[in-house]
């Protein structure tokens, strides 16, 4: 049985467009990324999720039960931190933590405490007094402090220091660990390519692709620059395996490469460099990847 | 439900003092004078013409407890609790829908219609509150003034305000069935408020047109404050803000909580 799963799943709202026949399944244990560029549906698809939108088409089922009809039921078993976390200007972390607390039953608070430590989150102001990315903090708190089997996380790094980005995705790796389910939302490509099992990538409203990271990366060209010294003979790339829109100017080379790099990596030995920079995939090479193999 | 409850009431925490106070005052400032402008109020009062004495239920101001009913508890009282009512409810649900807190909520084991409930409870409780502070701050400004305002008559005058105000926050959640923009929900259920009060009072004014009452609040609000409560209005008034709220209940849990 799927940790969630949706056939179909269609929400519109009249002209406007918003998720179009999703089909996903999250395997227990997993940890699953969506990803895609602002509007493209992600929050739309956890919001369907969550039985905060009621879906126009199509089903979803968490834990095998009916998304909407087993609400109550699902949402006793998961940690939510919603896209724009907030619970009012005048309420602290602590009180709100206190309300989640006596509504899921939760007695022992000891893992809100160490998260709070771990995320140097300050549990006493009004969240009204916090910037983002502390009020986020508070939000992570929220969504795990109760141990739970799924973790429903929309865009959960926003406002996030680099170090405090670093702490989740550790946190993420340890629920993992302890055998959690975890479904994200990110438009950060590299978030989900150091956390997430599998990605799916939304677009349009569309899920176009559900790929194992590694290949995804694997499918995404990366950029590479070349610079050559001296006078020496520039290398014949376009025969190379996966290599495509190869551009020289004066000693420099700038190419695509998708796939294995071997071949690349043994032709650029053969001459003598100034400097080789490999660029990771960006998430609109990804985008464009995916959507001219649509087209 | 119980800590939900308890939520609100500690987010409303205010609303007893900012509510309370100024009504209260108000109330205890009116029972206070009253011995000072007694005669002169009889002789106003004989020159008003029957039709508006009738209109807004004035038929003397020779006792204390007909002057706090004219001044307070015909119109101010019962068209500032019935808006506090529209807001209580509109804080705890389309506030919360604003501000996040409602996504959060939404998100632990909650039921939509435990939330409605919750809420409705807590203005229902705020209500009864800011009635019950208004009341002391009367009995005291009748105790020091020396006005000789009945207990028992200004306490059935307060309490029967509260199923009528209570109309009010079962309209809101009507309205949150319709809307969560917390700006349409009050405004809506104000419109409604002033529209009731003004139905009542042109079906008072013309005869012909008393059946319009029948559609307002207002007809079954009466003057509890000379005649004591009328249970079966009471309850009857308390029962339709129950079953509007059942409604809005409804609808709240069949609606979309967007982000």
């Amino acid at each position: 049985m799927s940790a969630i799963e949706t056939e179909k799943l269609t929400k519109s709202y009249g002209s406007a467009r918003g998720i179009e026949e999703v089909t996903i399944a999250v395997e227990p244990g997993e940890v699953f990324g969506l990803l895609g560029p602002n509007g493209a549906g992600k929050t739309t698809i956890i919001r369907t999720l969550l039985d905060l939108l009621h879906p126009t088409g199509g089903s979803a089922r968490i834990f095998g039960l009916d998304s909407h009809r087993d609400s109550v039921a699902i949402r006793a078993r998961l940690g939510n931190l919603p896209g724009d976390f907030g619970f009012g200007k005048q309420a602290s972390g602590r009180e709100a933590l206190a309300l989640l607390a006596r509504l899921r039953g939760v007695a022992d608070r000891g893992r809100a405490e160490a998260l709070a430590a771990r995320f140097r989150a300050d549990l006493e102001r009004p969240l009204g007094e916090l910037s983002r990315g502390n009020r986020q903090k508070v939000g992570l708190i929220l969504a795990l402090f109760h141990r739970p089997e799924l973790l429903i996380l929309d865009e959960p790094t926003g406002g996030l220091d680099p170090l405090m980005q670093e702490e989740f995705l550790a946190v993420v790796a340890e629920e993992r660990e302890r055998g959690a389910t975890v479904f994200l939302s990110s438009h950060e490509l590299n978030e989900v390519e150091r956390v997430c099992d599998r990605v799916g990538i939304i677009r349009g409203g569309r899920l176009v692709a559900v790929e194992r990271v590694a290949e995804l990366l694997e499918r995404t060209p990366r950029r590479v620059s070349v610079e050559l010294t001296g006078d020496a003979e520039l290398p014949d790339l376009n025969q190379l395996p996966g290599v495509s829109g190869v551009h020289r100017d004066g000693r420099s080379l700038r190419f695509e490469v998708a796939g294995p790099v071997d071949a690349v990596v043994k032709e650029l030995a053969r001459h003598e460099l100034a400097d080789l920079e490999f660029a990771p995939p960006t998430l609109e090479q990804v985008f464009l990847t995916y959507y001219e193999e649509g087209r | 439900m119980t800590a939900l409850l308890a939520s609100q009431l500690h987010e409303r925490r205010r609303a007893p003092l900012a509510w309370g106070l100024p009504i209260g005052l108000m109330s205890a400032f009116v029972v206070a004078i009253f011995p000072a402008v007694e005669e002169a109020l009889s002789k106003v009062v004989g020159q008003y013409p029957s039709a508006l004495k009738e209109a807004f239920g004035i038929e003397e101001l020779s006792t204390v407890t007909q002057y706090l009913d004219a001044e307070m508890l015909s119109l101010i009282v019962p068209l500032a609790l019935g808006y506090l009512a529209g807001r209580a409810v509109a804080s705890g649900l389309s506030g919360a829908a604003e501000n996040g807190r409602l996504d959060v909520l939404l998100s632990a084991p909650v039921a939509r219609r435990g939330l409605v409930a919750a809420t409705f409870l807590a203005a229902a409780v705020e209500l009864a509150v800011v009635l019950a502070v208004s009341l002391a701050l009367t009995m005291l400004g009748s105790l020091l003034a020396g006005a000789g305002l009945p207990f028992w008559s200004a306490l059935a005058g307060f309490a029967n305000v509260w199923p009528l105000a209570l109309v009010f926050a079962g309209f809101a959640v009507l309205a949150t069935g319709w809307s969560l923009q917390t700006s349409i929900v009050t405004g809506s259920v104000a419109g409604l408020l002033v529209t009731m009060y003004v139905v009542d009072l042109v079906g008072k004014l013309d005869p012909s047109l008393d059946w319009l009452r029948y559609g307002s609040v207002f007809r079954y609000y009466g003057k509890a404050i000379e005649n004591g409560i009328e249970p079966l209005a009471f309850a009857g008034v308390t029962a339709v803000a129950v079953a509007v709220a059942g409604v809005g209940a409804a609808l709240f849990e069949r609606r979309d909580i967007a982000g």
